[in-house]
C-alpha cells in the first residue's frame, strides 16, 4: 500500500467515528478498529523489504519553491514507531469502546484520536524536514482536544492548554532549527540532510540548530524542565493517557532524536545537552514518582523518568547506547501502555485510583493483579521480561559513560534512578494488590470485562515473550531500526543472562536498594513532604496569567479608546518621518519668481487670518465659531477668484453655503457651548503640534510655488486639446467632465453614497428609542414669533423660478465659460432648501413630488450612461463626442456627450443636498406642527408658537 | 480595446443607484440584484484574471485620452490577483449578510456594498495617483456607511472616530499628491515612475517628502503602527460581516505600497532611496507583536479577531518591506490567506456574537455549540499560521524569504513569539467560549451583550435571517483556505511571476506610455 | 504673493489641527473644515499662482493661462470634502443624539467593548 494512503487513511478515516456515531458506538469504535487495521496491514505489507534493510519512499511536489514537498518514506525506523503507533493504537480503540462512559461523545473521541494518530505516522514516516513540521504540530493541536477531551472538567481543560502552550512553543523553537537546518544543508529533505553530518556539524549556525530543534523534542518528550506538562496531561480519559504517554505523543521527540541522530549527535554539545538533560529527567521523574498517591500520577512520572532515560541514552552518542535506546522504546511501549490501561481498569472497578484508599486487591481482581504484577515487574527491570534486558543495556552503556571526566558521576546517577523505579514499580503492585483487603473501597472491585483486560493483556505477553525470546522477537525489527538510526549493520544480541556484568551488579544493587526503599516509604515520605520543591504548575499558571495581565494592559493603555491621542500620535509620527525625508534631501534653489504683493491680497490674509485665529479663540461658542468659518470659507472662494480660478471660487462659494446651513442645522440639536476640558498642559502640546503642522505645511507649499516644475506639466495637454478635443474652452470644465471625467464620475458617487448614508442613519436613529426623545425635545431658542414672515416666503417663490434660471444658464455656460452641472446643481439645491426654510418642512414636502433617492439614481445613472455610449462606437468608456448645430434665429450652439454628464452630476448633486437635508429635518419633525398656512400672517393664529420650522 | 477591465468598476455602479431607486423597499430583489453582480463581478474578475494571467499587461484609456493626460486602468498580474480575491471575498459576505439578515438591520446596505466593492475594485485597476485618491475616497466613504450600518450607540460613536481619523488621511493623501504633482507635473503612475527617474539629484527634498507622506497615507490604511488606532474599534463595533469584507480594504493599503514602491520609487530609485525600508520593517514588526498582544488580552471575541486582522497585517507588511521578489511572492501568497483568514473569522465571531455576546466571560452554552466551537478551531488554526492550513505555508514562506534580510534573527523572534501568544490568546478564547460552558459550575448568566444597544436597534427594521445560509459562507472559506493549501505550488508560481513582473516595472511603463492615443 | 498664501495655508492648518484635537465632536468638524480649506488651498497653490489668467481660452488673443489642472482636482477635491463633511456631521449628531454624549473620546472600556 502506498505510503501516501497509509499516512492519509487515519484522517480519512476520521469523519466515520463522527458520522457513524448516530449508528451507535460500536459503529464508531467499529468503523476506527477497520481504518486503522487497514492502515496496520498496509504498513506491515512493506514490513519484509524494510527488515531486508531496504527503504520504502513515496514523493509528491507540493510546495517546490519553499521545498515543503509530500515526500515520504519507511526505514527501520519509520516501521518501529509506525507499528507501535497503529498496534497499540487498535489496542486503545478497543479498550476505549468499553472504557468510556455512556455520556461521553464516543464519536468525538475517535475522531480525535484518528487525526492524532494520523499526524503520529505522518511524523514517523515524513522525509521532509518541513513536511514533518506540520505533522508535529498536527499532534500538539489533535493532543490539545484528547486532553481537554472531558471539557467540563477544568483540570482537563487547564491540562490542555498547558500541554498545547509547552508543545507547541517547543514547535515553534523546532521551526526555526529546522530552517537552519536545511538552510545548511541546502535542502529539507530528510535522506538528503542526513546525507551531510560533516557539513552540518561544521556549520557555525549547528549549535543554534541543535538547541532550537531540541526544545521541540524536549517539549514533546516531556524532558527536564519542561516535564511539567505530562502530569497535567493525565486529566484526559486513560485511554488517552495509555496511548499519548506510552507509545505516542511523548515518543515523537525521542522518534525526532533518533531520526537525527546521525547527523546532530556525537558532540560534546549534544552529549552535554541531551545526555545531561535525559539523566537529570531520569531521576527527577523516578523520585516523584514514588511518592505520587494517584496511580496515573505514578506512571506519568515514570513516563517521564523512562523517556529521561532513552535520551540520555541517544545522547550518549554510541552505537550501542542507541540501540539501547531504540530496544527500550519498544520495552516501555508495552509495559507502559499495558500499566496505563491497568490502572485505568483499577479506576473503573473502584472508582478510585487513590492507592490510599487501594490495597489488598489482588483477590478481588486477580486478573488485574496479574498483568500489573507482570507489567510492573517488568517497568522495575526484573527478569525474565523485556524491561530488564534493556535496563540491563542502559547501565552497561551508563559505566561507560565518563562526565566532565569523572567516570563514576554516571553510574551512580543511573542506579540512583533505577533504584527509585525499582521502587516506584513494586510499590504500584505492594500498596495496591497486597496486603490485607480492605472493607472500604468506595465500591466493590470487580475483575472487568473482557474488553478492558484483553488489550493490556496482549501487551503483557509481549512483555513476557520479548524477555524470554528477545532475538526471536525484537532482533530483526530492532537492528532494521538501529541501521536507520545509526546509519550502520549493528550486532544485537540481548540475553538474559550474560555474566557477572557490571551492569548486573548495578542492576541487583538497584532492585535490593528499590524493595528496601519501599519497605521505608513510609519514612521516606515524611522527608519528601518536608522538602521546599517548586510546583511547576503553579509557576507555569502565574508565567501564563503575567503574560495575559502585561498584554491587557498593553493594548488598554495603547487602544483607550482616545481619539485625540490617536490622531496626536499620527500627526507627531507623520511630521517626524517627514521631516526626515526632508531633512536627508537636497533642497534645490528658487527657481520661480513670486507674484508682487499688493493690498488686495494683504487686506485677505488679514481677515483669512483673522477669522481662522478667532475660530480657534471662541470655538467654544459654537454659533460664533460658524459664523467665522463662514467668514474664513468667503475669503478662501474670494481668492480663488483673485488667483484665476473662477470656477473655484463659484464652487467653494455654493458649498460653503450649503456646508453652513447643514452645521446650523445639526448644531440645533446640539450643545450650544463646548466645555473647557483638556488641562493647560494638553492644550500646550496641543498648539505645538498644530503649529510645528502648520509650518510644515505652509513651508511644504512655499517651498513647491517657488520652484518651477522640473518637467512641463501634462496640463499643457489639457491646454492644448480643449477647444478641439475636448469642444469647451473653459478647461476646467473640459477637464472635470472629458479628460478626468472619470475623477468626476467616483465624485459625484461619493456625494451620491454621502446622501443614502445620511439617510440611513436618519433611519436608524428614528427607528431607536431616541425618537421619542426627539419628539418631546425643548428647542434650545426661543422661537422666532412667526416661524415664516410673510417677506420671506414671498421672497423665496419668487427667487425659486429665477434661481433655478440662474441654475440652468450657470449649467449650460459651464462647458465654455466658469460654471458646470456641480455648480448648478448647489444653486438648485440652495433654491429648494430656501422653501423649506421659509415655508416650513411640511409645506416644502407636501408640494415635493420627485423622491430624492430617485434623482440621485438617476445622476450617477446618466452619468454611466452617458459613459458606456461611447462603448457603443467601440470608444471607451467616457469617451466624449460633440457637435455644433444651427438653429434660426439662434447663435450656434453646441451639443456634447460631456453636456449629459455633466447632467448627471447636477442631478446627482441636487438630489444628494436635498436628501441630506431633508433627513436631517426629519430629526426636528415633532407632531402637531403642520403649518399649513405658511403665508398667513394673523398674528391670533393658534399654532404660531408651537412651531419651529425654518428658524 | 477591451472593454472587460471597466467592468469591474462599472458593473457595481449602475447596480448600486438601480438598487437605490428601483427597489429601495423590495428586500428581496435588491438580495437578487446584489448577489447577482456579485456572481458577475467574480465571472468577469475570472475573465480578467486568464487574461493578466500570461504576463500581457493591458491598459484601458478613458474618455480615449491617451496616457498621462487622461485617465487609465492598468490590469496587470497583481491587479487581476486582488480584483478575484475581492471578488471572491465579497460572494462569502453578501451571502452571510443575506443568511445572518444582517443587510437588514439598516437601509441601504445593498447600494452600500456595491459602492465599497467599485471603490475597491477601482483602485486595483487605476493607474491614476490621483484618481487612486477618488476611489479612496469611494471606498472609505461606502465603509463608513457599512460600519455604522444598523445604527446603535456605541457604533456609532466608533463610527465617528473612524470617520474623523480618515478624514485625517484624506488630507494628507491630498497634501502627497499635491507634493508630487508640482514637482513632476504628472499624476500618471507610470509617468511618475519615468519622471522621478530622470529628476536630477540635487533637488529631492520635496519629493522625498511628497513620496513619504504617499506611504504614510497607505500605512494608515494597512494599520501599520502607530498609524493603526484607528482599526480595533472600527472593526469590533462595525457589523461583523461588514469587518469580513474590511478584510480587504486593509489589504488596499499593502497594495497601493506594493504597487507605488515598486513601480515609482522602486529599491533601484537613487531618489528616494532608505524612505521605506527605514521604518517600515521595524514598524511591521511592532504591528506584528502589538497584534499578538491584543489577541492574548482582549475581553471581547469582536476585538480579538480585529487585533487578529492586524496580525497578519504585520506579517504581511513584514514580507512586503522586503522588498525582494521573494518576499513580495510570499506576501501575496500571505495575503491571499490573511484575507480569507480574517473574514472568516469575523464570520464566525458574528455566530457567536448572535447567540451568546462578545463578551470573553463564560456563559451557558450557546446554541449550535459544538459546530461552531469546530469552526471556531479551524478558522483559529488558520490565524495561528498553525498547520495544516495555509497560514502556516504563508509563515514559512515569509520566513523564508527573510532569510536574505540583514534583521532575519529579528524577524524570525518576532514571528515565532507572537504566534506563541496568538496561540495562547486563542487557545484561551476557545476554552472560554466552548469548553467552560460545560462546566457544571456554570450558573446561568445574563446575556453580557450591552442591552442597551440592542434596544436602539430598528424595531421597524426586523431581521430576516435566511436560516442555514449564514453558515455556507463559512465554510466556503474554509474550502477556500484548504485550496490555497492544497494548491499552494500554482498559486506560488503566480505569485512569483506577479513580483517578477512588479520588480521589472519597464514592462508597464511601456505598455502604459507608449500606447499611442487614438 | 507666495509668502501670504504659504503662510495662510500654514496657519490654516494649525488651527484646523488644534481644533480637531479637542475633545467635543463639533470642534472636531469646525476644525476638519478649516483643515480642507488648507489642503484645498495647498492643492489650488501647486499649479503656481497666476493674475488674471483664468483657463478659458481665449479665441481672440493669444494670452497665457494659469495651470488648469489643479483647479479641477481642487474642484473634486471640495465636492468630496463636502460630502465627508456632511456624512460626519450626520454621524456625530446621531450619536450625539444616542449617546446623549458628544465627547469624542469612547474612554469607557464598556463602549470599546461592545
Amino acid at each position: 500500500m502506498s505510503l501516501f494512503l497509509i499516512a492519509a487513511l487515519p484522517f480519512l478515516g476520521a469523519v466515520f467515528p463522527a458520522l457513524l456515531i448516530r449508528a451507535g458506538r460500536n459503529a464508531a469504535a467499529g468503523s476506527t478498529f477497520a481504518v486503522t487495521l487497514l492502515a496496520l496491514i498496509g504498513l506491515l505489507l512493506h514490513a519484509p523489504a524494510v527488515l531486508r534493510g531496504e527503504t520504502v519512499s513515496a514523493r509528491l511536489d507540493w510546495l517546490p519553491t519553499l521545498g515543503l514537498n509530500a515526500n515520504f518514506q519507511l526505514d527501520g525506523l519509520g516501521l518501529l514507531f509506525a507499528g507501535l503507533i497503529l498496534g497499540i493504537g487498535l489496542l486503545i480503540i478497543a479498550y476505549a469502546r468499553f472504557y468510556l462512559a455512556r455520556e461521553d461523545p464516543m464519536g468525538q473521541f475517535y475522531c480525535f484520536l484518528l487525526l492524532f494518530q494520523g499526524a503520529m505516522v505522518g511524523i514517523v514516516l515524513s522525509d521532509n524536514i518541513l513536511l514533518l513540521l506540520v505533522f508535529w504540530e498536527l499532534t500538539s493541536l489533535s493532543s490539545f482536544l484528547l486532553i481537554g477531551y472531558w471539557k467540563h472538567l477544568p483540570e482537563g481543560r487547564q491540562g490542555a492548554r498547558m500541554a498545547l502552550a509547552v508543545t507547541a512553543s517547543g514547535g515553534l523553537a523546532m521551526i526555526a532549527g529546522m530552517l537552519i537546518l536545511g538552510n545548511i544543508v541546502g535542502s529539507y529533505d530528510l535522506s538528503e540532510i542526513l546525507q551531510h553530518r560533516d557539513l552540518i556539524q561544521a556549520s557555525p549556525l549547528y549549535a543554534p540548530a541543535l538547541i532550537l530543534i531540541l526544545l521541540g523534542c524536549f517539549t514533546k518528550s516531556a524532558q527536564f524542565p519542561f516535564h511539567f506538562w505530562l502530569p497535567h496531561a493525565m486529566a484526559a480519559p486513560t485511554p488517552v493517557s495509555a496511548y499519548l504517554h506510552s507509545a505516542t505523543m511523548v515518543k515523537a521527540g525521542l522518534f525526532l532524536m533518533a531520526r537525527m541522530w546521525p547527523v546532530l549527535s556525537g558532540t560534546d554539545l549534544w552529549f552535554y545537552i541531551v545526555g545531561s538533560v535525559g539523566l537529570i529527567t531520569m531521576i527527577l521523574g523516578a523520585v516523584i514518582a514514588l511518592f505520587k498517591d494517584d496511580l496515573k500520577a505514578l506512571l506519568a512520572f515514570s513516563t517521564v523518568s523512562h523517556l529521561g532515560l532513552i535520551t540520555m541514552l541517544l545522547g550518549f552518542g554510541t552505537k550501542v547506547a542507541a540501540v539501547g535506546a531504540v530496544f527500550h522504546i519498544i520495552n516501555h511501549a508495552t509495559f507502559k501502555a499495558a500499566l496505563f490501561m491497568n490502572a485505568g481498569i483499577v479506576d473503573h472497578g473502584v472508582h478510585t485510583r487513590d492507592i490510599k484508599q487501594l490495597g489488598g486487591l489482588r483477590h478481588l481482581m486477580p486478573v488485574t493483579f496479574t498483568l500489573a504484577t507482570i507489567a510492573a515487574l517488568s517497568m522495575a527491570g526484573i527478569p525474565p521480561f523485556n524491561g530488564f534486558l534493556s535496563k540491563e543495556m542502559m547501565l552497561e552503556e551508563a559505566t561507560h559513560a565518563v562526565w566532565a571526566g569523572v567516570p563514576w558521576l554516571v553510574p551512580a546517577l543511573a542506579v540512583f534512578g533505577a533504584l527509585f523505579s525499582v521502587a516506584y514499580s513494586l510499590r504500584y503492585i505492594v500498596h495496591v494488590f497486597l496486603g490485607k483487603t480492605r472493607h472500604d473501597y468506595p465500591t466493590k472491585p470487580h475483575d472487568p470485562t473482557p474488553g478492558l483486560w484483553l488489550p493490556p493483556a496482549v501487551l503483557v505477553a509481549l512483555v513476557v515473550l520479548i524477555g524470554l525470546f528477545p532475538n526471536v522477537i525484537a532482533t530483526p525489527i530492532v537492528s532494521a531500526a538501529a541501521l536507520a538510526v545509526t546509519g550502520t549493520p549493528v550486532e544485537f544480541h540481548p540475553a538474559l543472562w550474560h555474566g557477572l556484568t557490571p551492569a548486573l551488579y548495578l542492576s541487583v544493587v538497584a532492585v535490593l536498594g528499590g524493595a528496601l526503599l519501599l519497605a521505608a516509604h513510609h519514612g521516606a515520605l515524611g522527608i519528601w513532604n518536608n522538602l521546599p520543591r517548586p510546583e511547576a504548575k503553579v509557576i507555569f499558571d502565574a508565567i501564563i496569567r503575567a503574560t495575559t495581565a502585561a498584554t491587557r494592559r498593553i493594548t488598554d493603555t495603547l487602544h483607550d479608546g482616545s481619539l485625540t491621542r490617536y490622531a496626536a500620535i499620527f500627526l507627531v509620527f507623520t511630521l517626524a518621518i517627514s521631516y526626515y525625508a526632508f531633512a536627508s534631501g537636497v533642497l534645490g534653489p528658487q527657481t520661480h519668481t513670486s507674484l508682487p504683493i499688493s493690498v488686495m491680497p494683504v487686506l485677505g490674509w488679514v481677515c483669512l487670518v483673522g477669522s481662522a485665529l478667532c475660530v480657534v479663540a471662541f470655538h467654544r461658542n459654537r454659533l460664533l465659531a460658524l459664523v467665522l468659518i463662514g467668514v474664513s470659507g468667503l475669503i478662501v472662494s474670494l481668492t480663488f477668484n483673485y488667483l484665476s480660478a473662477p470656477d473655484l471660487a463659484l464652487t467653494q462659494i455654493s458649498v460653503e453655503v450649503v456646508t453652513i446651513i447643514l452645521l446650523l442645522l445639526a448644531l440645533n440639536f446640539m450643545p450650544q457651548q463646548t466645555p473647557r476640558e483638556s488641562t493647560p498642559a494638553r492644550r500646550t502640546r496641543d498648539v505645538v503640534i498644530s503649529i510645528t503642522a502648520g509650518l510644515g505645511v505652509g513651508g511644504l507649499i512655499y517651498a513647491l510655488m517657488t520652484r518651477d516644475f522640473a518637467m512641463p506639466s501634462i496640463s499643457e495637454y489639457h491646454v492644448a486639446n480643449s477647444y478641439k478635443g475636448g469642444g469647451g474652452t473653459n478647461v476646467v470644465n473640459v477637464i472635470l467632465v472629458d479628460f478626468r471625467g472619470f475623477d468626476t464620475f467616483g465624485e459625484i458617487i461619493v456625494l451620491g453614497i454621502a446622501a443614502i448614508i445620511i439617510f440611513a442613519i436618519t433611519e436608524a436613529v428614528l427607528g431607536s428609542g431616541v425618537r421619542a426623545r426627539l419628539l418631546n425635545r425643548k428647542p434650545s431658542y426661543p422661537l422666532a414669533g412667526d416661524p415664516h414672515p410673510l417677506m420671506m416666503v414671498v421672497a423665496t417663490r419668487v427667487m425659486m423660478p429665477i434661481a433655478l434660471m440662474v441654475a440652468a444658464y450657470i449649467f449650460f455656460r459651464g462647458h465654455n465659460m466658469p460654471g458646470g452641472g456641480f455648480i448648478a446643481g448647489l444653486i438648485a439645491a440652495i433654491a429648494v432648501v430656501m422653501q423649506y426654510m421659509a415655508s416650513g418642512f411640511s409645506w416644502a414636502t407636501d408640494r415635493q413630488r420627485l423622491p430624492y433617492h430617485g434623482i440621485i439614481g438617476t445622476g450617477v445613472l446618466v452619468a454611466a450612461i452617458t459613459g458606456m455610449g461611447a462603448w457603443f462606437n467601440g470608444k471607451p468608456f467616457l469617451t466624449s463626442a460633440f457637435g455644433y448645430v444651427h438653429l434660426p434665429y439662434l447663435e450656434k450652439f453646441e451639443l456634447a456627450t460631456a453636456a449629459l454628464f455633466d447632467l448627471g452630476v447636477f442631478l446627482a448633486v441636487l438630489g444628494a443636498v436635498l436628501l441630506a437635508l431633508q433627513s436631517l429635518a426629519r430629526y426636528a419633525w415633532q407632531p402637531g406642527i403642520v403649518s399649513e398656512h405658511p403665508m398667513d400672517i394673523n398674528p391670533e393664529r393658534d399654532d404660531a408658537s408651537e412651531t419651529i420650522e425654518g428658524h | 480595446m477591451n472593454h472587460w477591465i471597466i467592468a469591474p468598476i462599472v458593473l457595481p455602479a449602475v447596480v448600486a443607484p438601480f438598487i437605490i431607486m428601483v427597489m429601495r423597499f423590495h428586500r428581496d430583489l435588491q438580495r437578487v440584484f446584489s448577489v447577482a453582480s456579485v456572481v458577475a463581478l467574480n465571472i468577469i474578475a475570472l475573465v480578467l484574471l486568464t487574461s493578466a494571467m500570461d504576463g500581457t499587461i493591458s491598459v484601458y484609456e478613458l474618455g480615449n485620452w491617451p496616457a498621462p493626460f487622461g485617465i487609465i486602468l492598468v490590469l496587470d498580474r497583481l491587479s487581476a490577483m486582488m480584483v478575484m480575491l475581492t471578488t471572491v471575498l465579497a460572494l462569502a459576505v453578501v451571502l452571510y449578510a443575506i443568511g445572518s439578515g444582517w443587510d437588514t438591520r439598516g437601509r441601504h446596505f445593498h447600494a452600500l456594498f456595491q459602492f465599497q466593492l467599485m471603490g475597491v475594485l477601482g483602485a486595483f485597476l487605476t493607474g491614476d495617483a490621483f484618481n487612486l485618491f477618488v476611489f479612496f475616497e469611494v471606498l472609505l466613504i461606502a465603509s463608513y456607511g457599512l460600519m455604522i450600518h444598523g445604527g446603535g450607540t456605541t457604533r456609532l460613536r466608533a463610527g465617528v472616530q473612524y470617520v474623523v481619523y480618515n478624514l485625517l488621511g484624506s488630507s494628507l493623501f491630498l497634501i502627497a499628491l499635491g507634493t508630487l504633482y508640482s514637482v513632476t507635473g504628472t499624476l500618471n503612475m507610470a509617468d511618475l515612475a519615468v519622471r522621478v527617474a530622470e529628476l536630477p539629484v540635487e533637488d529631492t527634498a520635496l519629493l522625498r517628502v511628497g513620496a513619504v507622506l504617499l506611504l504614510l497615507v497607505f500605512a494608515i490604511k494597512a494599520a501599520v503602527l502607530p498609524l493603526h488606532f484607528w482599526l480595533p474599534a472600527s472593526y469590533a463595533n462595525a457589523p461583523m460581516p461588514v469587518a469580513a469584507l474590511f478584510a480587504i480594504m486593509s489589504k488596499v493599503g499593502a497594495y497601493a505600497i506594493l504597487r507605488m514602491y515598486t513601480l515609482v520609487f522602486g529599491p533601484g530609485v537613487a531618489i528616494t532611496d532608505g524612505l521605506v525600508g527605514t521604518w517600515l520593517l521595524p514598524a511591521a514588526l511592532l504591528t506584528l507583536a502589538v497584534g499578538s498582544f491584543g489577541i492574548l488580552g482582549s475581553r471581547n471575541l469582536a476585538r480579538l479577531v480585529a487585533f487578529g486582522a492586524i496580525t497578519s497585517m504585520g506579517t504581511l507588511l513584514i514580507a512586503i518591506s522586503l522588498f525582494t521578489p521573494q518576499a513580495t511572492a510570499a506576501a501575496l501568497y500571505y495575503a491571499i490567506h490573511s484575507t480569507f483568514t480574517a473574514a472568516l473569522l469575523f464570520l464566525i465571531a458574528d455566530l457567536v456574537l448572535e447567540r451568546r455576546g462578545g463578551a470573553l466571560v463564560p456563559t451557558p452554552p450557546m446554541a449550535q455549540s459544538g459546530l461552531i466551537a469546530t469552526l471556531f478551531f479551524v478558522g483559529a488554526i488558520a490565524m495561528a499560521g498553525m498547520p495544516p492550513l495555509s497560514g502556516f505555508v504563508g509563515k514559512l514562506l515569509v520566513m523564508d524569504a527573510a532569510r536574505a534580510s540583514a534583521h532575519v534573527w529579528a524577524i524570525w523572534a518576532v514571528i515565532l513569539t507572537t504566534s506563541l501568544i496568538t496561540i495562547l490568546g486563542l487557545s484561551r478564547a476557545g476554552s472560554i467560549l466552548f469548553w467552560k460552558p460545560h462546566d457544571a459550575s456554570m450558573a446561568p448568566f445574563p446575556r453580557p451583550e450591552d442591552e442597551e444597544d440592542a434596544a436602539d436597534k430598528d424595531p421597524l427594521l426586523a431581521p430576516e435571517p435566511v436560516p442555514g445560509l449564514a453558515f455556507v459562507p463559512v465554510f466556503a472559506l474554509i474550502a477556500a483556505l484548504v485550496a490555497l493549501t492544497v494548491l499552494a505550488g500554482p498559486v506560488m508560481r503566480y505569485t512569483e511571476a506577479t513580483a517578477a513582473q512588479l520588480f521589472a516595472p519597464s514592462d508597464y511603463i511601456e505598455t502604459v506610455l507608449q500606447r499611442p492615443g487614438s | 504673493m507666495e509668502i501670504l498664501l504659504a503662510s495662510a495655508v500654514g496657519i490654516l492648518t494649525a488651527c484646523g489641527i488644534y481644533l480637531i484635537l479637542r475633545q467635543r465632536t463639533f470642534p472636531v468638524i469646525i476644525g476638519l473644515s478649516l483643515l480642507s480649506y488648507a489642503v484645498n488651498l495647498f492643492l489650488f497653490a501647486t499649479g503656481r499662482l497666476a493674475l488674471n489668467q483664468p483657463p478659458i481660452l481665449n479665441k481672440y488673443a493669444d494670452v497665457s493661462y494659469t495651470d488648469p489642472l489643479p483647479q479641477a482636482l481642487v474642484l473634486t477635491a471640495i465636492v468630496i470634502s463636502f460630502g465627508m463633511t456632511a456624512v460626519v456631521v450626520m454621524i456625530a449628531l446621531s450619536s450625539y443624539l444616542s449617546a446623549r454624549d458628544d465627547g469624542i473620546n469612547m474612554t469607557d472600556k464598556g463602549g470599546e467593548d461592545a
